[in-house]
């Protein structure tokens, strides 16, 4: 019983076996029936060509091409339906590239092949061209890439070794060179020169020129230079204006720097203070100004572009305006009149000239008073509601002069 | 019914769509409301199924705000475009409020006289004028309205059960929850249920016979009898309150309003904001506040005891924070939501029918009888004018106040800001317009580009914007601390947010918007200023949205404008029956319940009599407390304050006035020395506050010590002032200030400068420039930059200098980061720092880590304003490492750097000097960068200072420093590896650039002094020219 059984079990999986080879056979064949061939021989096209690709199949059937490009992947009806004549839509054909098929019918594939398509040397060609950075510095090591990727006329780069003529002028420099293009693009680093100024590149392939491109080659770093004080009189006024100019500021080069470029100019008076101005050059040259001093002072100046160029240190005097002014003390003390204030010629002094009071009652200093002349004259009035009556010691700053009153008597 | 057509009703309509309906084209655009429902009425025309608006805070959900008016206005902008939707709108509201106010009194005093004069004297109610001309609260005006008409259908419900009436109701109220969604709920308790008490009356008084006898126990049997109608109109009523704006709802659980309170007038003290008692009190009132007594006794009445309630509970909470009751009965949360002004409103409204009531008894009933009885007919004239005047002069008051004092900057022409925005592809950024008013949501509607800033705070998300009382950052300069702050957060950081143009119409934010970075790019023909952010990147052309389900889509979409169509269907029968009195109807039954008005009590006529010469000697006691306001010279006191309150409001000639007759300043001489002073102070200042102290007297004269304390853009600014007074006769007069009589030196001079200009697009063409006339980023080098921790903060400070041939705008973002690498805070620099560098200039920097303030509720927000206020963010870890990443960008503008300094001493804790201005531009605001050196030269800490008083070419301005002590600063860290430039590493760049840098120069500029914790400063000046030649 036992074998029977297991014999029956066989013969079961046996013929089971048999029924899935036979159906699997059959299918095969019927793939097998349908077969196509390529009919046309070309394998390379160049680019804007029409590409049409003729297959033959040993039974009319409904097939489709599904072509992939580096456009993508689209499927291909063939042109009469149920035709074997496909042709490869303009989008495709105008670009270089491997274009891969496969011949598909009901998800079998029947024939699958390669094409390739070149960038068409006939037609004109086209030039992109990149230049950058836009500005480099004058020195001989800071460069630009001029960059050029010359096509066909659908857009196709040539193939390498593309013969690239580049040219760039400089001042009365011109120069051209020329470059085979490799993965696509010709290019060149382009140095600067020791000079400043604008380089015009352009480049050329075959018969077609390129617009021009042009670079700003800036001057290098400023050297050291010098400085000059100009003024109009030598006086301590507080009222004119004293003008310091640089030499020309230039790189080593002896380029002129850019335009723009900040001097600083630090002043140190007696005092050992430092004061500060100053100026952006033009044409290299730059202009600062300050103010005159209203006492007399020594100055010690000197200009420097931070961290890369300073100047020399030129000393100006200023000799004071005044050594005495005389102070009137009216109506119980209480109305102060300073001057006049007689300035280097004996003239009164401009406007504005500073006069401070300072205050005291005993060694505490109460009040300070600051007020600007007028025609040579300033008038303080203490008046009876603030000061009350007592002793007051009254010190006072003009232009650099110091007078002190000691025990002045408000009523 | 009777077949006459009511005239008084007609008169109304006629009178009210004639005036109000003429008037809104003067008025509805300047309104606070009126730009925003339109902005709302173009998104609905343009995306009438998309509930998502980019258009503001960057993106927010419409389906805050019941649809159904803005629906209309989009709907009828189809027509005529917006603006013609806004005011087909309004002038429905208008019909739909007088017709309703009609209907309203007509169920209440069932007296079709009484319901007329009641329509007429609506038209002219100031609380309606004031909602609709100067509120502009659309919205509300229709809800209201639509619940009025609703009010007799209900009636008929309750009283007579017919299905009819109740499907009537319901419609009706489905068209006012859809147009507003507070109406509908707070109507319910103050309308709606006095009505229902009212019915319950009603059907109380049938069974015992008078209203007089109605107990307690007859009125619960009536209101048990009709439960069942009361139980099925409120479920009715609440099915539909929730289903018709269900999305709403959705919305508020999901994104539950998050902004913190934004102070309101309404909220105010009215006797300590006297103008918010005027707005939200006394014009809403205006006449009624005449007739209190007898509105309040004829509300009281048995009848109408729950309408007296109702408004007395009204009135109560209308008043804000004069009283606490309000802040007790609505919860301390509510209070701070709800605008309080609506309630005072809806008293006003109620109050109406019993004016009207009143109107009919003074005019031919037996009031008039009365009057003319006792005192004689002249008498009842005069009284009957002096009314008439009354109401006239609220009328004329509230209509003139948006003219005489304007809540709204004068009407700006878009069309300028429309073309810029849509021209070179400008709207691929974010805007901001600052100081445009409401005027900002018109410009929203009309252009495709987006805003930062937005006019309905309850739909924000930042929480920049959230966590701050700001009403708008447009006029943050009304909100102070919490106004300017937000403000500079986002003028500071634009490129969070793709900020790149700001429109400016008020040269108050210019100071900020400069020191910020920003420069200024032309002024419109409409005199707006643009100002720009290099370094913005555009806005991505995907963004983020909070997406809802289809279904609450269509239901907001379609939903409102079926109720409308239902509601109308479903009245239509009335209205056409009403309106042509067709067929011959009985009464409806309220009329049953007529008061017939036969004798005018006595004690009521009295206490109206006397409530009335009380109110008048009120307004006369209102009257003369403002003419004492205005006497200034009575005291040294009183007159500075006066004098600065002159200077402050830009009244010279006042100010003049207030000057030492005595003293020989001619009027002419005090204008030019007001006219030659510019500077933060005199330009952009507001004043704060000013405390004066008398510190010498005598009888005739006086010194005093004024403390000012003014509001800049930029910071607080406080300023002693000493003045002389002097006092002739019994006024007191200011002695005048010296004033500085420098002289300078040159007449004409001449000074070359350097100026350079940028083509932008040097060939007209709309493509996107990739390579062609792109400028190079001008390199910058960072020559050091550290962590620093003083007081408990911590900052990033360094130097930095343009090293490029071309001036640059450098923008710096320095972020924080933790051991573990992980990033604790980012933050630009702000205005410690000079953004703008000619070649080879070279400037300090301090970045601030600024938090946003105030995110923790329970944070103490400060009382007074302070436009400096920072906010340090809280750091959980310590900050232990850093990255700087500097960009430069080609500038041609703003290179201004004449100022000199020219003289300097240096005492024990300050340094005082003098500033010159050597060059041809006149310096609006001098800003002193200080950097703190330690004895090794290193930075340790960077401070600034803005000059409070401009400098003129060639002259002088003084200026004094106090040191800071830096004994506690700490250096976290100082290495420098993770610093860019332009996207380039900071050390790559020094070794090409400039590879023999000599540091040598770095402490030439340093002075030395003996401080706290540092051994040397330096001093940079910083400079805005406010009017650039």
């Amino acid at each position: 019983m036992k074998v029977k059984r297991k014999h029956i079990f066989l013969v079961l999986v046996t013929s089971l076996f048999c029924v899935i080879s036979i159906a699997f056979t059959t299918s095969v064949k019927e793939t097998k029936r349908i077969s196509a061939t390529l009919l046309t021989d070309q394998r390379v096209f160049e680019a804007g060509n029409s590409i049409v690709l003729n297959f033959k199949f040993n039974k009319p059937v409904r097939a489709s091409l599904f072509a992939h490009s580096s456009f993508g992947s689209t499927i291909i009806e063939p042109d009469k339906i149920g035709g074997s004549q496909f042709t490869i839509p303009e989008f495709i054909a105008n670009k270089k590239g491997v274009l891969s098929y496969k011949l598909v019918y009901q998800s079998d594939i029947l024939f699958q092949g390669k094409i390739h398509i070149r960038s068409n040397a006939a037609t004109k060609v086209n030039l992109e061209t990149y230049i950058g950075p836009p500005s480099i510095l004058a020195g001989g090591w800071d460069y630009t890439m001029q960059v050029v990727i010359p096509t066909d006329s659908y857009d196709n780069t040539l193939p390498d070794s593309t013969d690239v003529l580049i040219k760039h002028q400089f001042l009365d420099i011109e120069k051209e060179r020329v470059l085979h293009s490799k993965d696509m693009i010709g290019w060149a680093r382009i140095f600067s020169y020791t000079e400043s100024g604008r380089m015009a590149l352009s480049s050329k392939v075959k018969e077609t020129v390129s617009k021009e491109t042009s670079i700003e080659v800036f001057p290098w770093l400023p050297e050291d230079f010098t400085i000059n004080s100009h003024r109009k009189h030598e006086y301590a006024d507080g009222n004119q204006v004293t003008e310091f100019t640089t030499s020309v500021l230039k790189d080593k080069y002896d380029n002129v720097v850019s335009n723009g470029t900040l001097v600083e100019f630090v002043i140190k008076d007696t005092k050992g203070v430092l004061l500060h101005t100053q100026g952006s050059t033009i044409n290299g040259q730059a202009i600062a100004k300050i103010l005159h001093p209203d006492h007399k002072e020594t100055w010690q100046i000197s200009a420097y572009v931070h961290g890369m160029a300073e100047s020399n240190t030129i000393t100006l005097d200023y000799t004071p305006v005044i050594n005495d002014f005389e102070v009137v003390f009216n109506q119980d003390n209480r109305k102060i009149k300073i001057g006049p204030l007689i300035s280097f010629m004996g003239q009164l002094i401009p406007d504005g000239a500073i006069v401070k009071m300072d205050i005291f009652k005993g060694n505490k200093k109460i009040d300070t008073k600051v007020k600007t002349s007028s025609e040579g004259i300033v008038r303080f009035i203490l008046q009876e509601g603030f000061y009350v009556s007592g002793d007051y010691n009254i010190h006072i700053n003009a232009l650099g002069v110091h007078k002190e009153y000691k025990n002045i008597t408000l009523k | 019914m009777d077949k006459t057509t009511n005239k008084y009703l007609i008169s109304a309509l006629l009178i009210g769509i004639i005036f109000h309906g003429t008037a809104i084209f003067f008025t509805l655009e300047v309104t606070y409301d009126a730009l925003i429902h339109l902005f709302f009425g173009n998104h609905y025309a343009n995306n009438w199924f998309e509930p998502w608006s980019y258009s503001w805070y960057t993106g927010f959900t419409v389906m805050g705000y019941p649809p159904l008016v803005h629906q209309s206005i989009g709907m009828f902008s189809y027509i005529g475009g917006l603006k013609f939707g806004l005011f087909t709108v309004a002038i429905i509201a208008i019909i739909l409020f007088i017709t309703g106010v009609y209907r309203f009194a007509l169920v209440l005093t069932s007296n079709r006289n009484v319901a007329g004069y009641t329509a007429i004297l609506a038209v002219f109610s100031s609380a309606f004028i004031e909602t609709l001309h100067i509120f502009g609260q659309l919205p509300s005006i229709i809800g209201l309205s639509v619940l009025f008409h609703a009010l007799p259908e209900i009636y008929l419900w309750l009283k007579t059960g017919k299905y009819k009436n109740l499907l009537n109701a319901l419609s009706l109220i489905a068209v006012t929850v859809t147009s507003h969604h507070v109406t509908p709920i707070f109507g319910m308790v103050f309308f709606i249920f006095p009505l229902i008490g009212m019915v319950i009356m009603d059907v109380s008084k049938e069974k015992v016979g008078t209203y007089k006898d109605v107990r307690f126990m007859t009125f619960l049997q009536s209101f048990l009898s009709l439960f069942k109608r009361i139980v099925g109109f409120g479920f009715g009523s609440l099915l539909l309150i929730v289903v018709c704006i269900l999305p709403y709802w959705i919305n508020t659980k999901n994104n539950p309003i998050t902004q913190v309170p934004i102070p309101h007038g309404s909220r105010d003290n009215f006797f300590e904001v006297t103008s918010s008692g005027l707005v939200f009190f006394i014009i809403p009132w205006g006449v009624l506040l005449f007739l209190l007594p007898y509105i309040w006794y004829r509300l009281f009445s048995k009848r109408y005891l729950f309408f007296g309630l109702s408004i007395a509970l009204l009135s109560i909470l209308g008043t804000g924070d004069t009283t606490p009751i309000p802040r007790i009965i609505l919860g301390e949360n509510a209070f701070n939501i709800l605008t309080l002004d609506r309630f005072t409103l809806w008293a006003a409204m109620m109050a109406l029918p019993i004016f009207g009531e009143f109107g009919y008894r003074f005019v031919e009933g037996d009031l008039r009888q009365k009057i003319q009885r006792k005192y004689g007919g002249v008498y009842h004239r005069i009284i009957g004018g002096l009314l008439t005047g009354v109401i006239v002069f609220m009328t004329f008051f509230t209509m003139s106040l948006g003219y005489f004092r304007p809540s709204q900057p004068q009407k700006i022409k878009m069309l300028p800001i429309l073309n810029f925005l849509s021209q070179d592809q400008h709207d691929h950024w974010r805007y901001l317009p600052l100081g445009f008013g409401d005027q900002m949501a018109w410009l929203s509607a009309q252009t495709n580009a987006m805003t930062v800033d937005g006019n309905y705070h309850s739909a924000r998300r930042l929480p920049e914007l959230t966590t701050r009382a700001v009403e708008r950052l447009e006029n943050s300069k009304f909100r102070g601390v919490e106004g300017i702050g937000s403000l500079q957060q986002f003028l500071t950081v634009p490129e969070k947010y793709n900020l790149k143009y700001v429109f400016s119409n008020d040269k108050f934010y210019d100071p900020i918007l400069y020191f910020c970075g920003w420069q200024r790019l032309r002024q419109l023909e409409n005199g707006i200023m643009v100002w720009e952010k290099l370094n913005v990147p555009p806005l991505s052309s995907i963004l983020p949205k909070e997406d809802v389900p289809t279904f609450q889509k269509l239901m907001w979409g379609l939903i409102p404008i079926a109720t409308v169509l239902l509601a109308f269907i479903i009245n239509i029968q009335l209205i056409w029956i009403h309106a042509l009195k067709s067929r011959s109807e009985s009464f409806p039954v309220y009329f049953k319940f007529r008061t017939y008005y036969d004798e005018f009590k006595n004690p009521i006529f009295k206490i109206s009599y006397l409530w009335g010469i009380f109110m008048l000697i009120v307004t006369g006691y209102g009257m003369y407390l403002v003419y004492v306001k205005n006497v200034k010279q009575l005291t040294p006191i009183s007159l500075t304050e006066a004098y600065y309150d002159a200077l402050d409001f830009k009244e010279f000639k006042r100010a003049y006035s207030y000057l030492d007759p005595k003293s020989n300043k001619t009027i002419d001489q005090y204008m030019l020395e007001i006219a030659v002073t510019d500077g933060l102070l005199s330009s952009y200042a507001k004043m704060d506050e000013i405390n004066v102290s008398i510190t010498a007297k005598t009888d005739r004269t006086a010194r005093v010590k004024a403390v000012t304390h003014w509001i800049t853009p930029l910071e607080r600014i406080d300023k002693t002032f000493y003045h002389e007074l002097v006092k002739y006769g019994n006024k007191w007069y200011i002695k005048p200030l010296d004033y500085d009589l420098d002289i300078p030196p040159d007449q004409l001079f001449s000074e070359n400068v350097t100026a350079f200009f940028n083509h932008g697009r040097r060939r007209v063409s709309s493509e996107v420039t990739y390579h062609e006339d792109v400028l190079e980023q001008p390199v910058l080098e960072v020559l050091s930059a550290k962590i620093i921790e003083y007081e408990d903060q911590y900052s990033i400070i360094g130097e930095l200098q343009n090293i490029d041939n071309i001036p640059a705008d450098v923008v710096i973002t320095g972020t924080l980061y933790n051991d573990s690498n992980k990033k604790l805070a980012g933050y630009n620099a702000k205005h410690q720092m000079k953004h703008k560098l000619m070649p080879k200039e070279i400037t300090s920097f301090r970045i601030n880590f600024e938090g946003i303030a105030w995110i923790d509720r329970e944070d103490q927000k400060p009382k007074t304003f302070d436009p400096d206020q920072f906010t340090p963010i809280e750091f959980d870890e310590r900050p232990t490492r850093f990255n700087i990443q500097s960009a430069g960008n080609v500038t041609t503008v703003d290179l201004y750097k004449g100022v000199a300094i020219n003289e300097l001493s240096v005492k024990n804790d300050f340094i005082e000097g003098i500033l010159f201005n050597s060059g041809l531009e006149e310096v609006t605001i001098p800003l002193l960068l200080i950097s703190y050196y330690d004895k090794d030269y290193e930075l340790i800490w960077v401070d600034h200072q803005y000059l409070p008083e401009g400098i003129r070419p060639q002259r002088k301005q003084y200026f004094s420093y106090q040191f800071l002590d830096l004994s506690c600063v700490n250096v976290v860290n100082k290495d420098m590896k993770n610093v860019f430039v332009n996207g380039l590493l900071n050390t790559g760049i020094s070794k090409s650039i400039v590879p023999d840098r000599r540091d040598e120069h770095l402490p030439f500029p340093f002075l030395p002094i003996k401080g706290n914790g540092f051994s040397y400063i330096k001093l940079e000046i910083n400079t805005y020219v406010g009017a650039p030649n």
